[in-house]
């Protein structure tokens, strides 16, 4: 059972995306991340142009990331004002990142500018996980717990234009989370991620915000970045696919609330070591595509009309 | 009786107009429809030669049909090796290509009878005598012709490995002497727009006749609207897939609220 998809352009099988929808849902749901650093590669190596697969990866993200927020916010752990003003900064990052987008389309080098920071990002998460897993497996051993700082003091606290962060207990400047906002959405536009991964870790170490309400406030700044940069792919690059964005996010949806589910019920570190490891085997063939000769080096790629 | 009569006429004229032979051709689509199931399609073209009726095909005279596509805009690149990396380098923009080009004869057709008679793009490749003159082409810093050379071969190359380009020879089934068709295959890949038929009568190595009529190919279908809609309406498109988005993850979140005791 096959479906046509119109941007992309080729015929692909139903179970297959929903299946690739479902297992990165259940992941990203399982492991709080949002699941786009899997997403968009995945989709290359199935044969979507690397374009469509960013775009359309961004706005699956949306639907992930808003039924992410909704839980958090009823809980009561989405800080919105260190969201609006991380947003202020996405919002400048993703229109660069989406003009840098189109430029590079342009130039012919988009493929290989993703395959590189695709290896450089899954390598790193690939790496970093592997490690807080094992370090967890090997203090569950020893019958340990870690004890963690509520509050970091840094640089963040000594700029100019602070202000009060009354739900994250913070009274720092506005520029740091601007200049991670920007980054983010320099990320988010090229790669079609969200950057939780980024986001959450410069979020607890830069900004010293509390642990319990970095993942809601992340993923509520989000929305707003892969909602902005699903606009600006289909007015610029014309790549967002629709009948494709449908099926993984009809999928990646219901698998993220299961994986929610099985993360309550089983232990995460040697899942999330064996994630580690795809991760990287993901990133290996990513390298090898990159190094190893081709047999045909010449590629054609037909210029659109657009009227 | 009547029509016998007036089709013998018909047939002596035009015996008398070509002097020595004519053509007839059809095919069984005028318009060729793509839609979300479409996976190819075999296009019958017939015809008949008009030689003599009375007579056999003369041996000596061959049908050369030629499809040609809508044409369109490509660029070539060539991938280098930058410190171990293989990345895309020099590029070459080929304008106004044929999207798809098919070449069958009855018997092999000499490279050059399709020089003398400017029929052919495939053909080129072989023969010293390239015609540049039929592409208009964006080089780029590339001066040198045997580069130049290998960009042409890439992109016969590739368009033949996407089975839009074919020369084919031995698939024209003549009947009864003076009957004669062909299937031709349109993959799925094809681009949409009006291709043209063209079809030779030769006789002793010359175009003794020749006849063209052309077809559409058209997309159709939900797809089809969803493709234009994206390019006509851009904004309007993406707020929709944002709303699809968002529809699907607030209703997501509130189904499963229940199974969920946080």
């Amino acid at each position: 059972m096959s479906i046509y998809l119109p941007i992309a352009e080729l015929s692909i099988n139903i179970i297959l995306l929903l299946s690739i929808g479902g297992v990165v849902g259940f992941l990203s749901g399982m492991f709080g991340l949002g699941g786009g650093f899997l997403m968009t590669p995945i989709l290359i190596f199935i044969g979507i142009p690397t374009n469509v697969a960013v775009a359309t990866s961004a706005n699956q993200i949306v639907a992930s990331s808003i039924s992410g927020t909704i839980g958090y916010w009823r809980q009561g752990l989405v800080d919105f004002k260190m969201g609006g003003v991380l947003l202020i900064g996405s919002f400048f990052g993703s229109i660069l990142g989406v003009w840098i987008f189109s430029r590079l389309v342009v130039l012919g080098q988009i493929d290989t500018v993703i395959s590189i920071l695709y290896f450089a990002l899954l390598t790193s998460i690939g790496i970093i996980m592997l490690i807080e897993s094992s370090q967890v497996i090997r203090d569950r051993v020893r019958r340990k717990t870690v004890k963690r700082k509520i509050h970091y003091h840094n640089w963040a606290h000594k700029l100019p234009f602070k202000m009060k962060f009354y739900k994250s207990k913070l009274y720092i400047s506005a520029i740091p989370p601007i200049i991670i906002g920007f980054v983010i959405g320099i990320l988010s536009a090229t790669m079609g991620i969200g950057g939780t991964f980024i986001l959450i870790p410069a979020m607890i170490y830069f900004l010293g915000m509390p642990t319990s309400k970095v993942i809601g406030t992340s993923l509520f700044q989000i929305i707003f970045v892969t909602a902005l940069v699903t606009l600006l792919h289909a007015t610029t690059t014309f790549a967002v696919d629709a009948v494709l964005a449908f099926f993984l996010i009809i999928a990646s949806v219901v698998g993220a609330q299961l994986g929610v589910l099985a993360a309550n019920k089983l232990r995460g570190e040697e899942i999330r070591a064996l994630l580690a490891i795809i991760v990287l085997g993901v990133a290996v063939k990513i390298a090898l595509d990159l190094l190893v000769e081709p047999n045909e080096i010449f590629n054609i790629s037909v210029i659109r009309a657009l009227f | 009786m009547n029509f016998k009569i007036f089709l013998l006429i018909k047939l002596f004229v035009l015996f008398l107009i070509s002097s020595a032979s004519a053509l007839v051709i059809g095919s069984d689509e005028e318009e060729i429809y793509i839609d979300a199931n479409f996976s190819g399609k075999n296009l019958l073209v017939f015809g008949a030669f008009y030689s003599d009726p009375s007579q056999a095909r003369d041996d000596k005279s061959d049908i050369l049909i030629e499809v040609v596509g809508p044409s369109e805009d490509v660029v070539i690149r060539k991938k280098e090796s930058f410190f171990g990396f293989w990345l895309n380098s020099k590029s070459v923009r080929f304008n106004d290509v044929p999207g798809f080009y098919y070449l069958s004869s009855t018997n092999k057709i000499t490279n050059e009878f399709l020089n003398e008679n400017k029929i052919g793009l495939l053909n080129k490749k072989d023969t010293q005598l390239i015609d540049w003159s039929a592409l208009n082409i964006d080089w780029g810093n590339i001066k040198n012709q045997k580069e130049k050379d290998t960009f042409y071969d890439a992109l016969i190359r590739t368009k033949e490995s996407e089975d839009v380009y074919r020369k084919v020879s031995g698939e024209i089934q003549i009947i009864d002497g003076n009957l004669f068709r062909s299937y031709i295959e349109i993959p799925n890949t094809v681009p949409v727009g009006q291709y043209k038929v063209n079809l030779y009568l030769i006789i002793d190595n010359k175009i003794s006749n020749e006849y063209s009529y052309n077809f559409m190919v058209t997309r159709v279908g939900i797809e089809e609207a969803i493709y234009s809609f994206s390019k006509n309406y851009p904004l309007i498109y993406g707020l929709i897939s944002l709303l699809i988005a968002i529809l699907i993850g607030v209703s997501g979140a509130e189904v499963f609220k229940r199974f969920r005791k946080v």
